[in-house]
């Protein structure tokens, strides 16, 4: 053996050698992972659409992570661990179905499509004798009189299919009637009520103000009159319904908050505009109350 | 007025495709001639361009009377955010759609191919045209009126409106998609055209090679835009929506190489393929468009679902009834050795058409457990990552191994495989021994290498070759070399991406290895329909200091918060900051920072496979403009081996 082919050898050896370690320590699993991230990337949370515990951001991700640390720290294996929460949320916790019953579709279907396509390889390279003369007799074209039908049927067959479109989209026309298209000053709305009843008054008068520049309106007015009165800012409440009463002397919303307002900037002139919003409106689902606060 | 005049294109347009398909059947079935056929095509593509100029009008001149402009149009959205709206929702996009598969089909009509088979392919496009007019017409008409007008609307999906790469995304999309309707017209026309049909795969090759640069070009930018809009700091989820286009990707991988082997010819993987493509297409539109499979791309949801469904069980049964009458064209002679090009072609194959059953199988299981169990299953990435991605890693060493196979039976194969297999192990060594990537991606990187180092021999011995077939073998080269580029920045990305993600104070700073950002301050604003929070940071790492803005932003309209994050892009690494949370009172912000690698490298990769396919796709249309095709085809299998 020459100098150079020993060489080569070495060499050859070497690199199987290294690259037989890399592989070795890449199959081992790596100490420095964070066995609560492992487990948690295993499972799915249950709030979000198609992310794992380990990457969601939900407070139901947060806990469950903390689930895991703590079975972890009481010294519970993964499988366990897993189990546990399978009990609790059912198999669709698990990232990737268990292999058992209608999962194992998930393996059957592309070993049947190897198996499938390889067999039909095979059988591209190594075709039985007979098939040479069966491609020969492909392609004999219809002529004359059955052409003519042919061309009369795809007509038909045209007209059946836009017919079926129709008939279909009617149907669904009839089931699922198109929603009106989303009012953007009504989302608004519907989101600083929400805001409202969260009671951030701050928040929700400042969507207020958003829809007031779009739809002027003496309701959105004292919407935004009443958030700001919650929020503390009785003069800005105050001088909101007094741009709705200057409008409509009468509105009993604006006597009412505009009375409440003055309890803190002038409360010399209260009484005398809640008893006013009294007169106006004695039925008021606010009326017994007011009425208790200003005889009170 | 512009509604009426969008219906009126609608039904002009329906009318028209109807006429288109029973006008080339008369050329086809009775020999008529193709004049009127061609002008009927043209008239269809009109009538698609009136309804899409129609409603891009509507949208600009911001008239909410027009059903689609009052549910995605609005006032304070910008001309080039109100024009790509077009496609941003699903009645528009049909719009789009029919427009693409319109142009295709008057581009193909122009043509001159035998006229048996050009007639009979151009009726199989006019029925799927029909069906889309007909569908958009009837089903989902953007232009009907809107009683009372509102003043404005909400504008489009605010997620939409982040990316300049929304404008030029699901058009391509739809170029690679509808592309793909020509190879599958063309191989259900060919068994119907007799000899004439043996022609067929000569002419759907550039067709089919320029769908699938858009496609893939497609597939990427979507990628793209998922990993600088959507925030979560990956780009590829595995959704049903990505897996929609990665699937008739696959099989018209496949189909671009079994084409090309004459040895594969005469067997109906060609036939098959061709139509699988198409079908797929049309299923990914059924699940994605029908909202049947939920997913964050789940805005697309409509009624439609029994409609494309219909469709797809009609492509299936037509491909199906079709390819059972067989390939026209002649069989090869002999039989090749076992060591050839079709072996490789046919391994390459059944490994895509695997990978493709494991997407589909994955993306539609949800579908199939609701009603049996009623409990929704869904699929997550570790099923792609133990299923999809060992058979990618052997479609790449595939690549690698098949250039080496120049001659069939080739005995010179192994020493040409010895250089390419060194470098593999010695990347795997290096690789493995310096860091722990983790078994796939270690594998991924030993397989890039592999092909990468046999791609460049290959390189080397391009010059002494014919000028077409040189093009051609480069195409080839840039493809795979391209291939390997993506396999190196999946694998790079996801073993050693690292991430941070913590609640901080102002000037409290978020580490990743060397990358650390501070937070500066945090800065409110509102208007314009939507409140915008950012957070200024600054940057320290590659030696250089900077301030970075990611934002978090709440549209009030759609009721939708998005976030937009900063990513400082490098050669081998990104840095990529997302604000995620802002305390109420602005104190504190919760701040993801993460570093990764070669994602750089996976961008330029897909550039490179877009690239080699548009080289391909002009050498094979100069090709087929070059040699009119003869009355009756001598001997398609020589123009093939050339054509290899």
């Amino acid at each position: 053996m020459s100098w150079r082919r020993l060489l080569g050898v070495l060499a050859v050896a070497a690199l199987l050698a290294g690259a037989g370690t890399g592989l070795l320590r890449s199959s081992a699993p790596d100490p420095d992972t964070d066995p609560v991230r492992t487990i948690a990337a295993g499972l799915r949370c249950p709030a979000c659409q198609g992310e794992s515990v380990a990457d969601s951001q939900s407070p139901i991700a947060a806990a469950m992570r903390q689930a895991v640390a703590d079975q972890l720290a009481r010294g519970r294996s993964p499988a366990e661990i897993r189990r546990w929460f399978v009990e609790r949320y059912g198999d669709e916790v698990l990232a990737d179905p268990p292999a058992r019953g209608l999962p194992l579709l998930l393996w059957a279907v592309p070993a049947l499509a190897l198996l499938g396509a390889g067999a039909a390889a095979v059988r591209t390279l190594r075709p039985p004798r007979r098939r040479a003369s069966a491609a020969a007799a492909v392609g004999s074209a219809p002529a004359g009189v059955a052409a003519r039908r042919v061309w009369w049927l795809s007509c038909a067959a045209v007209v059946a299919l836009v017919a079926a479109v129709a008939v279909v989209a009617g149907r669904l026309e009839d089931a699922q009637p198109q929603a009106p298209p989303a009012d953007p000053v009504a989302v608004t709305l519907q989101l600083a009520r929400e805001l409202e009843q969260q009671q951030r008054y701050d928040a929700a008068a400042e969507l207020y103000r958003d829809a007031l520049r779009e739809l002027p309106d003496d309701g959105v007015q004292l919407r935004l009159a009443f958030a700001l009165l919650r929020a503390g800012d009785a003069a800005g409440a105050e001088r909101t319904a007094r741009e709705v009463l200057t409008r409509s002397p009468d509105s009993p919303d604006g006597l009412l908050v505009l009375g409440l307002a003055q309890r803190s900037t002038r409360p010399e002139e209260a009484p005398q505009t809640l008893r006013r919003f009294l007169t106006v409106a004695p039925r008021h689902p606010a009326a017994e109350e007011i009425s208790r606060l200003v005889d009170g | 007025m512009l509604g009426d005049l969008g219906t009126a294109g609608l039904t002009a347009g329906l009318t028209s495709a109807s006429l288109t398909v029973l006008l080339w059947l008369r050329v086809a079935l009775l020999g008529a001639p193709a004049r009127a056929a061609r002008v009927a095509t043209v008239v269809t593509l009109l009538a698609a361009a009136l309804a899409c100029g129609a409603l891009e009008a509507a949208l600009l001149r911001r008239d909410f009377s027009v059903r689609f402009v009052a549910e995605n149009g609005g006032r304070h959205v910008s001309v080039y955010d109100t024009v790509t709206s077009l496609w941003s929702a699903l009645d528009g996009s049909l719009l789009l759609w029919l427009l693409v598969l319109c142009g295709y089909a008057a581009l193909l009509a122009r043509r001159r191919h035998p006229r048996r088979l050009h007639a009979y392919a151009m009726a199989v496009v006019g029925v799927v045209t029909t069906f889309f007019f007909a569908l958009s017409t009837l089903a989902a008409n953007p232009f009907r009126a809107v009683h009372p007008v509102p003043v404005d609307g909400p504008g489009p999906n605010p997620l939409l409106q982040q990316h300049p790469a929304m404008g030029v995304h699901p058009p391509l999309l739809y170029l690679g998609y509808l592309g793909l309707v020509v190879p599958f017209a063309l191989a259900l026309a060919a068994p119907l055209a007799g000899v004439e049909g043996r022609d067929w795969l000569r002419i759907a090759r550039p067709w089919t090679l320029a769908a699938w640069s858009a496609l893939t070009a497609g597939i990427a930018l979507g990628a793209w835009w998922s990993y600088a809009v959507l925030g979560w700091g990956g780009y590829w989820a595995w959704d049903p929506v990505e897996n929609a286009s990665l699937l008739p990707w696959l099989t018209a991988t496949a189909f671009l190489h079994t084409m090309l082997s004459g040895a594969v010819r005469h067997a109906r993987w060609n036939t098959v393929l061709a139509c699988a493509s198409f079908v797929l297409v049309l299923l990914g539109t059924f699940l994605t468009r029908s909202g049947a499979v939920a997913s964050v791309h789940a805005f697309t949801e409509s009624p439609l679902g029994p409609l494309l469904l219909g469709l797809v069980l009609l492509a299936v049964l037509a491909s199906t009834l079709l390819a059972a009458r067989g390939d026209p064209a002649p069989p090869s002679p002999r039989t090749p050795p076992l060591l050839s090009r079709a072996t490789a072609v046919l391994v390459n194959g059944v490994l895509l058409v695997t990978i493709a059953a494991a997407v589909l199988i994955g993306t539609i299981f949800p579908l199939l457990t609701e009603p049996l169990t009623g409990a929704r299953t869904n699929v997550g990435p570790g099923y792609y990552q133990r299923t999809a991605v060992p058979l990618a890693v052997a479609v790449l060493l595939l690549a690698g191994v098949a250039p080496a196979v120049r001659r069939a039976g080739d005995r010179a194969v192994a020493r040409r495989l010895v250089l390419p297999a060194v470098a593999a192990l010695a990347t795997v060594a290096a690789v493995g021994l310096i860091s722990r990537p983790g078994l796939p991606a270690l594998v991924a990187f030993g397989a890039a290498a592999f092909t990468l180092t046999g791609l460049a021999g290959q390189l080397g011995s391009m010059q002494r070759r014919r000028r077409g077939v040189r093009t051609v073998r480069l195409a080839a080269v840039l493809a795979h070399a391209g291939l390997a580029l993506v396999a190196v920045g999946v694998a790079g990305s996801s073993a050693y991406g690292q991430a941070q993600e913590r609640t901080v104070r102002t000037g409290e700073t978020v580490r990743v290895s060397d990358v650390s950002v501070r937070l500066v301050a945090v800065d409110r604003s509102a208007g314009n329909g939507r409140m915008v929070v950012q957070a200024r940071l600054a940057l320290t790492g590659d030696g250089s200091d900077r301030t970075v803005a990611p934002r978090l932003w709440y549209d009030t309209a759609r009721d939708t918060a998005v976030t937009v994050p900063r990513i400082d892009t490098g050669v081998l690494r990104d840095t990529y900051v997302t604000l995620l949370a802002v305390a109420a009172d602005g104190s504190t912000a919760t701040v993801r920072l993460a570093v990764n690698p070669l994602v750089g490298v996976l961008w330029l990769g897909a550039a490179l496979i877009v690239g080699g396919g548009l080289l391909a796709f002009a050498a094979s249309a100069r090709r087929v403009r070059r040699r009119p095709p003869p009355s009756v085809p001598v001997d398609p299998p020589t123009a093939l081996r050339v054509a290899a």
